[in-house]
């Protein structure tokens, strides 16, 4: 009988081997259960084979509930305890999953999972003839496995780190699964990247796209299109063309994990180009110079990042560090600020002391603990003060009358320069920390850092944001902890280790199981920006001329969907992390959903005209064949994507949209919503024979429902 | 959206408010007479009023704004100004005379103030009657002295100094992640005058927290009115969606509800676009409005609009409306020389422009058009710039406004952290400690909108630390620059 081989062969009578007994023996899952298992299988072992009887009679079993085996399952330090505590209870389905998967030889064959009364969720695998069970959180085994016995194996808590972490090992078993990690980690989801992902497992892809090398610079980029050009163009005064470059890196650098995190990290550490352009000269390239920044350290530690932004010379001049001057007892002068106060706040501890899940910390009257109060700013402020722009090369007259002197352009890249000269010298006493009065500079800079990144609340503030960008915008706080522990200590003792973080994001359970994917809460607004360089790339958009020039602004409101990269109207970025939509369902939560704060009556609007407009035959471009924004005869559809691949099916809606659904939408629109489209799109009557441009307009019209779906919008 | 039906609404709403300021255990001397309420609403208004609220966002500096033009004042002005920067931050007094502001009676002690001298149109609109300035007005929780505020003895407003908190309070009372505004709060009282609650609460600006009542939402118009889904619509880029069939499906598939929370939302937002485009559209189409208003000024053309849409107000059937518009970049921490003079340019002219609109549609009386900001700032100066501030000083206008005149105390001129008098109404470099606080700015204006006694507690709760009721006399609830 089948069982019964089963059973002889996978439990030896005398081995105490510590591998499930016929089980895939994964190195990184010695969980104890399996020596507990092979216990039960030895105690059972020359009994008569007794089935699970039928369904009824397990059921019956099942239900009365088991004789409690009492293996030891959690886990033995405190560290793990402490990692499985904050593990997630995985729900019955992912259990059994997850069984199933580790132990194949017990478990295969699967039936859907059934219910009984009473709260019992089961699910019996018949090609083994066991049952695994799950009553009032407590898992159960059922079968030849058992001798026909129900044994209690433990709680689902108990397996909750084993079943979480094994998630990262784990390989999507659908094509819509490998769709919805890649959505999460890049900007697109292509077929080949699809199947790369099923065959290596998450984490395997995951890695190798982290070790890709930082691909070309944006400042290499802009020089080569001609923008460090000294002529009349005048391009190092308030010149937009800074944006060319970021949609160039979004649509087409092949690092794209790297650009989709940089990406992120812009909408948190804020630099905005209309807060500079008329502050700076070559405020296009320091721009750049700031995307470069985020790029180049993105994947490092925080602490380097922080201090990368710190002396970004985009950043001083947005912040007001830039010149910032020490006091002047003569003329009641003080340090200006604004950076101190926004690097707490906004960039490392935020405004209120935080649980390692976000949670608020409350006081003995139950009210939020401030972090930082206005001395701390003050006193923070005078560390920011002696640093400028490098302005130590020469200056140039611009060509164009009336020939303004012109900073030369290394004066917006690196870092900024120090004068001790114009360093506060006096004590800072911030967040608990004593910085002697007479530190020098760098070493003020040093300690303050330091102190910003060493604070119990930055992981948490962070990470959640992180996960917000990246995953989900109202997170659960175990995913939240999970991720802020590994910000804390990326297991080899490393804090802020960022290429951790988003690995920690992207590959954790919360972001890749079923539960969340058919919850009705889960999940966030593909902003606009995200939107359009997805569209990008899956249908490889080309710019014919090589430029590039794609701008997006506010001048036309019928077109406006409230997003310009780089360009937000504050520091505080397009939308807040705490932002709840007034008057929603996730205001009566509380749920924050950031991306609903740009998104009103007019920017639904402008959203579905904006596509409508570039989405047949791609982006409209004033003078593609020149550098700068100018008109011309070229004037053009010059960004412009190819459809060939749906082309191929405009006479099989049904396949059109389904492979719309996949690569954009990872399979989340709905049933109902393909079949609405199907049938919209049948209005067309094409034709095999039907004209190119027929062709391409058709399935422009079928992005145009996908694209303006709510189910593509709202991405799980 | 699931608007409550307009005949339960005050009763309820009031209920609602009853209980939670109950629970947030303010001693709140106001008698809950339910029965005496019974269902008449507080406001069935048959004429029209409308509120706008101009948010200049970052903070504006006042001293540059409203400046000190008697001689003494001036040169004081000058010289804590010019210390600690190169002087370029003094307005001199020769460039002040044509804005000086002569109200009808003049301030105490000989002062007197100019507007900047960029503001010539508001500085006409003072000199006609039809423009007020609020001295020193700014977030307060209770009265407050310097010596209250540094011995933290007293309530104050959450993240001073803060942006993003500063607007909250000025909007909505209470730091960032507040998520009702008192302009909100205005709307749920006067969705009953409206045949259309759609059209309360309507902004130009973007989301704010400002509009967003319990029940009144904000409604978002764009720059040219409301935007219509041209694959809907299908008139402006040809027909996009050929097919009649194509294009229902596209209109039923964006309007479609989802059990996903989020998907479900973003059409909600969509169906109210979409319902409202074609009214919203029709209303403004039938405004004809002569008034040139500035070219290239953002603010100029929010307001622009939003004469259109007063003008196009029966249309909609509005009868208490409250408007946002807003204009950015005045947190000059640097560059303040150029920046704060092209921005109060942009001002004076959208605001000129925009009285002289709303006096070609006959409404004069019947728009109040206030401003805000985060805050003032430092009258010390940081080379180029100014820092984050608290008090500053405000304008209203309207033809309903008692203008030519000053609310609110002078502040001293003072950077000074002794005990003299004169240094007790700022807080540390010039920044003004407010002696009036936003609820009673914003109460003023709420009575005139027509809000009884009893409900303005509602709107603004914290206003039970002011005026008479708190026996604070000197806080007056009604700061008087509303005709009656």
């Amino acid at each position: 009988m089948q069982a019964e081989e089963t059973i002889a062969e996978a439990c030896p009578a005398s081995e105490a081997n510590a591998s499930i007994p016929g089980g895939t023996a994964s190195g990184d899952v010695k969980h104890e259960w399996s020596e507990a298992a092979l216990a039960a299988c030895v105690a059972m072992l020359l009994s008569a084979c007794g089935g699970g009887g039928s369904d009824r009679e397990a059921e019956a079993k099942l239900s009365a509930g088991g004789v409690r085996f009492q293996p030891e399952l959690l886990p033995r330090t405190p560290g793990e305890r402490q990692l499985a505590m904050a593990a997630r209870i995985p729900s019955a389905t992912e259990f059994f999953d997850w069984a199933q998967r580790q132990f194949p030889a017990l478990f295969s064959s699967q039936e859907s999972d059934r219910t009984a009364a009473g709260g019992l969720v089961f699910r019996f695998f018949p090609g083994t003839g066991n049952y695994l069970a799950v009553l009032d959180g407590s898992v159960l085994v059922l079968g030849p496995l058992t001798q026909g016995q129900v044994v209690n194996v433990g709680t689902l808590q108990s397996f909750a780190d084993a079943v979480g972490s094994g998630a990262s090992s784990a390989k999507p078993s659908t094509d819509a699964d490998a769709a919805r990690f890649l959505l999460h980690a890049q900007f697109s989801a292509s077929e080949a990247e699809i199947a790369a992902v099923k065959t290596k497992g998450y984490a395997a892809w995951l890695d190798e796209q982290l070790a890709l090398p930082n691909s070309q610079s944006g400042w290499d980029w802009m020089v080569s299109k001609g923008y460090s050009a000294i002529d009349v163009n005048e391009y190092f005064f308030a010149s937009g063309t800074y944006q060319f470059m970021v949609w160039f890196q979004l649509f087409q650098s092949p690092d794209a994990v790297r650009r989709r995190w940089a990406w992120a990290l812009s909408e948190v550490f804020v630099v905005s180009w209309r807060g500079i352009k008329d502050l700076m000269n070559w405020d296009s390239f320091a721009m750049t110079e700031y995307w470069d920044m985020l790029c180049r350290n993105g994947l490092g530690t925080y602490r380097d990042l922080l201090e990368a932004v710190t002396l970004n010379p985009a950043m001083g001049c947005f912040s007001s560090t830039r010149g910032n001057l020490k006091e002047d007892s003569a003329t009641g002068h003080l340090p200006d600020e604004s950076y101190a106060r926004e690097v707490m706040q906004l960039f490392s501890i935020g405004p209120y002391e935080l649980n390692l899940d976000a949670s608020l910390k409350r006081n003995a009257n139950g009210q939020p603990i401030e972090t930082y109060t206005a001395d701390d700013v003050s006193n923070l402020a005078r560390v920011f003060t002696g640093y400028n722009q490098d302005y130590s090369r020469p200056r140039f007259a611009s060509p164009k009358s009336p020939n303004p002197m012109v900073n030369h352009i290394e004066s917006v890249r690196g870092r900024m320069v120090f004068d001790g000269r114009n360093h506060s010298l006096l004590e800072k006493k911030f967040l608990g920390t004593a910085i002697p009065a007479g530190t020098l500079g760098p070493e003020s800079l040093r300690m303050a850092l330091d102190t910003l990144v060493n604070h119990p609340s930055t992981a948490p503030f962070l990470c959640r944001q992180f996960i917000q960008r990246m995953v989900t915008s109202n997170p659960t706080p175990a995913y939240v902890q999970r991720v802020a522990q590994v910000f804390n200590n990326n297991g080899s003792g490393v804090r802020g280790d960022l290429k951790a973080v988003l690995k920690a994001i992207l590959l954790d359970d919360e972001a890749l199981n079923a539960t969340t994917l058919s919850s009705s809460t889960f999940g966030k607004l593909r902003s606009p920006v995200l939107r359009m360089a997805q569209w990008a790339r899956t249908f490889k958009a080309k710019s014919v001329y090589g430029t590039w020039k794609m701008f997006l602004w506010d001048g036309n409101p019928a077109q406006d969907a409230n997003q310009y990269p780089l360009n937000p109207s504050s520091i505080f970025s397009y939308y807040r992390p705490g932002y709840v939509p007034p008057g929603t369902a996730m205001a009566t939560t509380g749920a924050t959903a950031p991306e609903f704060q740009i998104v009103n009556e007019s920017s639904v609007a402008g959203w579905a005209n904006l596509l409508q407009g570039f989405v047949n035959k791609g982006v409209w471009v004033s003078a593609p064949n020149q550098p700068g924004f100018a008109s011309n005869a070229s004037d053009g559809h010059d960004i412009v994507p190819d459809y060939s691949a749906e082309k191929a099916l405009v006479t099989t809606p049904q396949a059109l949209v389904d492979r719309l659904n996949l690569l954009l939408c990872a399979g989340q629109l709905s049933a109902a919503t393909v079949q609405l489209i199907v049938t919209a799109l049948q209005a067309d009557r094409m034709q095999a024979n039907a004209t190119d441009d027929l062709k391409q307009i058709h399935v422009a019209r079928a992005l145009m429902f996908v694209m303006c779906s709510a189910e593509y919008i709202a991405q799980r | 959206m699931h608007f409550i039906n307009p005949q339960k609404h005050t009763r309820r709403a009031f209920l609602k408010r009853g209980t939670q300021l109950a629970l947030a255990g303010t001693a709140t001397p106001m008698a809950l007479n339910l029965a005496a309420l019974g269902e008449a609403a507080a406001m069935t208004a048959t004429d029209y009023k409308a509120l706008v609220c101009v948010f200049l966002y970052g903070g504006n500096d006042y001293a540059n704004t409203v400046v000190r033009f008697d001689d003494a004042g001036h040169a004081q002005y000058t010289q804590l100004r010019s210390a600690g920067g190169n002087g370029a931050l003094v307005i001199p007094k020769a460039n002040l005379s044509a804005t000086e502001l002569k109200p009808t009676t003049a301030l105490v002690n000989g002062v007197k103030y100019a507007l900047a001298p960029e503001m010539t149109g508001m500085a006409k609109l003072f000199d006609q009657g039809r423009l007020a300035v609020q001295l020193n007005v700014g977030p307060l929780v209770v009265p407050l002295t310097r010596q209250q505020y540094t011995a933290r003895v007293l309530a104050q407003p959450p993240k001073l100094f803060s942006h993003n908190d500063q607007q909250s309070v000025w909007q909505a009372q209470g730091a960032e992640g507040s998520s009702r505004g008192w302009g909100g709060n205005l709307g749920d009282l006067a969705l009953t005058s409206n045949a259309d609650s759609m059209f309360t609460c309507m902004s130009v600006a973007g989301n704010a927290v400002f509009l967003s009542g319990q029940n009144a939402l904000q409604y978002q118009c764009g720059l040219s009115g409301a935007v219509a889904v041209e694959a809907v619509r299908g008139n402006s880029f040809g027909q996009f969606m050929y097919e009649p069939a194509m294009r229902t499906a596209f209109a039923q598939l964006i309007q479609q509800t989802h059990t996903h929370v989020l998907a479900n939302e973003y059409n909600r937002v969509m169906q109210r676009s979409l319902t409202a485009e074609t009214k919203v559209t029709s209303a403004m189409g039938g405004v004809s409005l002569s008034t040139p208003f500035p070219a290239g000024n953002i603010l100029g053309a929010q307001l622009k609009t939003v004469a259109q849409l007063i003008g196009g107000r029966s249309s909609l059937g509005a009868k208490r409306q409250v408007f946002m518009v807003s204009l950015d970049g005045f947190d000059v921490h640097d560059g303040m020389a150029a920046r704060q003079p092209a921005l109060l340019t942009k001002l004076s002219e959208a605001l000129t422009a925009f009285d002289a609109a709303l006096q070609e549609l006959g409404v004069s009386d019947k728009v109040t058009t206030f401003t805000a900001s985060d805050f003032g700032r430092t009258l010390t100066v940081n080379s180029d710039g100014t820092d984050h501030g608290w008090g500053g000083h405000q304008f209203v206008m309207g033809g309903a406004v008692k203008g030519k005149a000053f609310y609110g105390a002078p502040p001293p001129l003072s950077v000074g952290n002794t005990s003299a008098p004169d240094d007790q109404w700022h807080v540390g470099q010039g920044r003004l400690l407010p002696s009036t606080s936003v609820d009673q700015y914003a109460a003023t204006m709420a009575k005139w909108f027509g809000v009884n006694d009893t409900e303005l507690y509602g709107v603004l709760p914290n206003l039970n630390n002011f005026g008479v009721r708190a026996g604070r006399p000197d806080y007056p609830a009604d700061l008087g620059f509303m005709k009656a």
